[in-house]
C-alpha cells in the first residue's frame, strides 16, 4: 500500500511540474512569467530568465523575499543558498526558473492561547494604548487644509466641508472623548472648535450627526491599540527656522529625535528661509539640517555638541538642567559623560573644570538612566564607582527588600534597564533595600540580584514564567 | 418576559476607563423571582488589537478577559491566580495527531461572571499567559471560552462594541429569537455545529466544501495550505509572512484576499486570509480543521449566534 503511495506521489508530483511549464511557456508567450503561487501545499516561484532586474526587485519587494537572493542565483545559477532556504529547483532553462518549497507546519496551535498569538495581525506587537507615553517627538501633517492655527495655547480645530451636517461635536483625549462636550460651530467652509490645550500628542474624532469620524485630511492616523484608529494632532512646542537658503529645493532637518533619519521632516519655505514645527519632549536633542542633500550645522544656533564626523551637532535643550558633579580631579586634562542618554559616545559631552572639580549642566526627560565619566583616558566605572552610575529623573515608584541585611550588593533588574544585573545598586534604609525608580504605564517586569544572586520580589505576589524557568515577578503601572 | 438593558459604548481610548464607566447591569437578580432562567443583558467591550475583551470576575478577582469561542472553557492567567490549588494535574493529551501530550493544571472557580452570565463550581486551566500580555500590552486575567455560551444566544456588534447575551430557558428553547431578529429579511441564518468545543460551520469555495472554526479569539482567517487546489484558484497572494507558532518557533506561510466563500449560500466577499499547514492541528478525534474564520468574518456584520439551536445569524 505505502509503495502505491509512492509511485502515485512520483506521477502526481511529475503531472504537476509538466502542467506548471506548460501553463508558465504558454503564459511566457504573451508575457515574461513572474508568478508566485501555491499547489498541492507547496510554494511555487516562476520567474522568466528575461526579466529587468527592476521588475525582480519588484517582485522581491513585493512578496517579501529578501532573504532568497534570487538575483544571485539568476546571476551564478548555485542553487546554494535556494537549497539552504529549504527550495527545490524543479525547473532552470533559458526561458524560466520554477522554484518551490512545501509550507511547513507549525505545532498544534489548539492550545487557546498559542493561537491568538499565531493568528495576531502583523504589526501589533508593543502597542498600547494611548498614554501619552513614550512621544519621541512629532509634527503635524495636513493634507487639504491649513494646520490648525494656534493662539495663546487654544487650537483651533478645523472640519473641512461637511456643511449639510446638522450637528457636529468634536471629541478626544483632552475631553475624555466626550461626544457632547465639545459642538463645533459651522463656518461658510467647515466647522471650527477651540480647544486649549498642553504641548504634547492628543488624539481626537469628529462625531457628525453622531457618527464617530477621523479626520481624513490629517496624514496622523493611529490605531490606539484597541481596535480604533484616532487622529493624532501634536500640539508642537518648537520650531526649527533657518534663516536664508532661498534658493535651495529642499531642506529637511533630521536628529537625534527621529534617529537621524533624512527624508521625514521636511522644512516648509518661509518669506526669509525656512521652518517647521515640532513637538519636542524633555531632554537634550542633537539636529542637522539637509541643504539639497548637504548636512549642516544651524547657523543660527550658537549650542552645539561635537560629533563623530569631527563637526558639530545643533542643540535643542527642553526641561530643566541636570548638573553632573565630580569632585577632584582638578589635575585632569578632560573628563567627558558618557551614558544610556547620549548612545555612550565618548567625546560628545565634555565637562567644565570648577574650583574644586568637573561639572556639566545637561538636560534630560523623566526616564532611568546611567552613566559613566571619561577621566582623561580612564573610565570611573573601572577605577571609580566599579560599574556604571545610576541616575533616574522624576522617580516615581519604589523598589523594596525586606531583610537581606548582610548582602553586601543588592541591584534591581529588568525591562527598566534591559535587565543590567549591576547598574541599578539598592541602598540600605532602614531594614529595608530600596531604589528608586521612574516607571512609565503598562507592565513591567523585574528581580533583585543579592550579591549575583536572582531573587523574585518575596512582597510581589504576581510573577511569571521566564525562559529560564525562574520567573520574572510583575508590575503594572497604570 | 425579559428585559435588555442597552448601553451605548462610545468611541473608547483606555480600555479600564470605557470598563469603569461602562457598567454592565445584571438583570439576573433583579428578575429573579419574576423568571425561572431566563436572562438577558448586553455588555461592552474593548478591544486589544481585534479581540474582544470584557470586564469578567473569577470570586474575588476582576480584570480583563478575551472572549475566545476557539477555547473550551475558562483559562486563567497564572500570575494573577497563583494561589489556586491545582485538582489535577494529571498529563492531559493536548492532540490527536501528533501525540504530542502535555501537562496542564487545572483548578477550580467557585464563582464566575461577565455581565448576565453566571456560573458556579467552574474547572479552569492555569496557564501563563504573560506572552498574550506583552503582546498586547494590557493587563489580562484570562480566556472566556465556549463552555460558558452554551444556553445562551450571543450577538456581536462590532461597530459598537457591544456582546448581547440572553440565556434561553426550557420553555423558550424552540423559540427563542432577540428582538433585533424581528424582521427575517434583514439576516441570513446558517446552520452551525459543536465539535470538539468549537463552533464548526459549512462553507464552500469554489464548489469545494470547507469546515471552518468560527472563533472570536483569532484576528485573522486561516486556511490550511493542503486544501484542494482548485480553493487557492480563489486566493490571490500578496506575500509571504512568518508566524510565530507555539514556543515562540517561526513557521513560514502566505498572506492573501480569499474570494468567493460562501457561508449559508451567501458570498461573504473578498477577505484578508492565512495560508498555513495546519497538519498538526487535529483535534481530539484526530480530525483535522480545514481552517479557521476570525475577526475579519465576524467583524464584516453584525453577527449572533443561538447555541440551544445551534444556528448562527449574518446580518445584511
Amino acid at each position: 500500500m505505502r509503495g502505491y503511495n509512492i509511485v502515485f506521489y512520483k506521477w502526481l508530483k511529475a503531472c504537476c511540474i509538466v502542467l506548471f511549464i506548460l501553463t508558465a511557456q504558454c503564459v511566457h508567450a504573451q508575457v515574461p512569467v513572474r508568478s508566485y503561487t501555491l499547489q498541492n501545499g507547496k510554494m511555487f516561484i516562476a520567474l522568466g530568465k528575461d526579466l529587468q532586474k527592476s521588475s525582480i526587485d519588484s517582485f522581491i519587494t513585493k512578496y517579501e523575499l529578501y532573504d532568497l537572493d534570487l538575483q544571485n542565483f539568476i546571476k551564478t545559477g548555485s542553487p546554494d543558498s535556494l537549497n539552504k532556504l529549504g527550495w527545490k529547483i524543479d525547473i532552470d532553462n533559458k526561458e524560466l526558473f520554477v522554484i518551490s518549497k512545501p509550507l511547513f507546519s507549525t505545532d498544534n496551535i489548539n492550545n487557546a492561547a498559542d493561537k491568538i498569538i499565531f493568528t495576531q495581525k502583523e504589526n501589533q506587537e508593543g502597542q498600547f494604548p494611548n498614554t501619552g507615553e513614550q512621544v519621541h517627538f512629532g509634527n503635524n501633517r495636513f493634507k487639504n487644509k491649513l494646520p490648525f492655527t494656534v493662539s495663546d495655547s487654544v487650537v483651533r480645530f478645523f472640519l473641512k466641508g461637511n456643511t449639510k451636517a446638522n450637528n457636529i461635536n468634536l471629541a478626544g483625549s483632552f475631553n475624555n472623548w466626550d461626544p457632547a462636550t465639545l459642538p463645533m460651530i459651522k463656518t461658510d467652509s467647515g466647522w471650527i472648535a477651540y480647544v486649549k490645550l498642553p504641548s504634547g500628542k492628543h488624539w481626537y474624532k469628529f462625531v457628525i450627526d453622531g457618527n464617530w469620524k477621523i479626520d481624513t485630511d490629517n496624514l496622523n492616523i493611529e490605531n490606539d491599540g484597541l481596535g480604533n484608529d484616532n487622529s493624532v494632532y501634536y500640539k508642537t512646542n518648537y520650531n526649527f527656522n533657518l534663516q536664508g537658503y532661498t534658493n535651495a529645493k529642499r531642506i529637511y532637518v533630521s536628529g537625534s529625535f527621529n534617529d537621524w533619519r533624512e527624508k521625514e521632516l521636511l522644512m516648509q519655505r518661509t518669506a526669509a528661509g525656512w521652518t517647521i514645527p515640532v513637538y519636542l519632549p524633555e531632554g537634550t536633542h542633537t539636529y542637522r539640517f539637509i541643504v539639497d542633500g548637504n548636512w549642516i550645522t544651524d547657523p543660527g544656533n550658537n549650542d552645539k555638541l561635537p560629533n563623530e564626523f569631527n563637526d558639530y551637532n545643533s542643540v535643542v535643550r527642553m526641561g530643566k538642567p541636570y548638573l553632573f558633579k565630580l569632585d577632584g580631579f582638578t589635575d585632569a586634562k578632560k573628563v567627558s559623560v558618557l551614558g544610556s542618554f547620549n548612545n555612550w559616545k565618548e567625546d560628545e559631552l565634555f565637562m567644565t573644570k570648577t574650583a574644586t572639580g568637573w561639572e556639566l549642566p545637561y538636560t534630560l526627560g523623566p526616564g532611568n538612566y546611567e552613566y559613566k565619566l571619561k577621566i582623561d583616558n580612564k573610565f570611573t566605572a573601572d577605577v571609580v564607582t566599579k560599574g556604571n552610575i545610576a541616575l533616574v529623573i522624576e522617580p516615581n515608584f519604589t523598589f523594596r527588600l525586606k531583610g537581606f541585611e548582610n548582602a553586601k550588593t543588592v541591584t534591581v533588574a529588568g525591562d527598566l534597564n534591559s535587565w543590567n544585573p549591576t547598574s541599578f545598586r539598592m541602598t540600605r534604609e532602614g531594614d529595608e533595600w530600596i531604589f528608586k525608580a521612574h516607571l512609565g504605564k503598562g507592565k513591567h517586569r523585574y528581580k533583585f540580584v543579592v550579591d549575583g544572586n536572582w531573587i523574585l520580589d518575596p512582597s510581589n505576589k504576581l510573577w511569571e514564567q521566564n525562559e529560564h524557568n525562574t520567573g520574572n515577578s510583575v508590575l503594572w503601572i497604570e | 418576559m425579559f428585559v435588555t438593558i442597552h448601553i451605548q459604548a462610545a468611541a473608547i481610548n483606555d480600555t479600564d476607563s470605557l470598563l469603569s464607566k461602562k457598567k454592565f447591569i445584571p438583570v439576573q437578580d433583579l428578575l429573579q423571582n419574576a423568571i425561572a432562567d431566563s436572562v438577558s443583558c448586553s455588555i461592552p467591550f474593548s478591544r486589544a488589537g481585534k479581540l474582544i475583551i470584557i470586564r469578567a470576575k473569577a470570586d474575588t478577582t476582576e480584570g480583563n478577559f478575551i472572549l475566545d469561542t476557539g477555547a473550551p472553557g475558562l483559562v486563567l492567567n497564572i500570575t494573577y491566580f497563583r494561589d489556586y490549588p491545582a485538582t489535577t494535574s494529571t498529563d492531559e493529551e493536548q492532540s490527536g495527531i501528533t501525540g504530542v501530550v502535555s501537562s496542564v493544571t487545572r483548578t477550580e472557580v467557585k464563582e464566575f461572571s461577565f455581565g448576565c452570565v453566571k456560573s458556579t463550581v467552574i474547572a479552569a486551566d492555569l496557564v501563563n499567559l504573560g506572552h498574550l500580555e506583552n503582546a498586547k500590552g494590557i493587563r489580562i486575567l484570562g480566556l472566556i471560552g465556549l463552555s460558558f455560551l452554551k444556553q445562551f444566544e450571543m450577538i456581536i456588534d462590532y461597530e459598537n462594541n457591544l456582546l448581547y447575551f440572553h440565556r434561553i430557558a426550557k420553555k423558550e428553547a424552540a423559540t427563542y429569537k432577540s428582538v433585533m431578529l424581528k424582521d427575517p429579511s434583514t439576516y441570513s441564518v446558517v446552520p452551525i455545529e459543536i465539535w470538539n468545543h468549537k463552533i464548526v460551520t459549512r462553507t464552500t469555495v469554489a464548489g469545494k466544501k470547507l469546515r471552518l472554526i468560527i472563533d472570536s479569539g483569532a484576528e485573522s482567517n486561516l486556511l490550511d495550505s493542503r486544501l484542494p487546489n482548485k480553493i487557492f484558484e480563489n486566493v490571490e497572494i500578496l506575500r509571504r509572512i512568518q508566524l510565530t507558532g507555539a514556543g515562540q518557533k517561526k513557521v513560514e506561510a502566505l498572506y492573501g484576499n480569499l474570494n468567493n466563500l460562501s457561508i449559508g449560500g451567501q458570498n461573504t466577499g473578498m477577505m484578508p486570509v492565512i495560508i498555513t499547514n495546519l497538519e498538526k492541528t487535529c483535534l481530539v478525534d484526530n480530525s483535522c480543521i480545514d481552517g479557521i474564520l476570525g475577526f475579519d468574518f465576524l467583524s464584516l456584520h453584525k453577527i449572533g449566534f443561538n447555541f440551544v439551536n445551534n444556528k448562527m445569524y449574518i446580518w445584511k
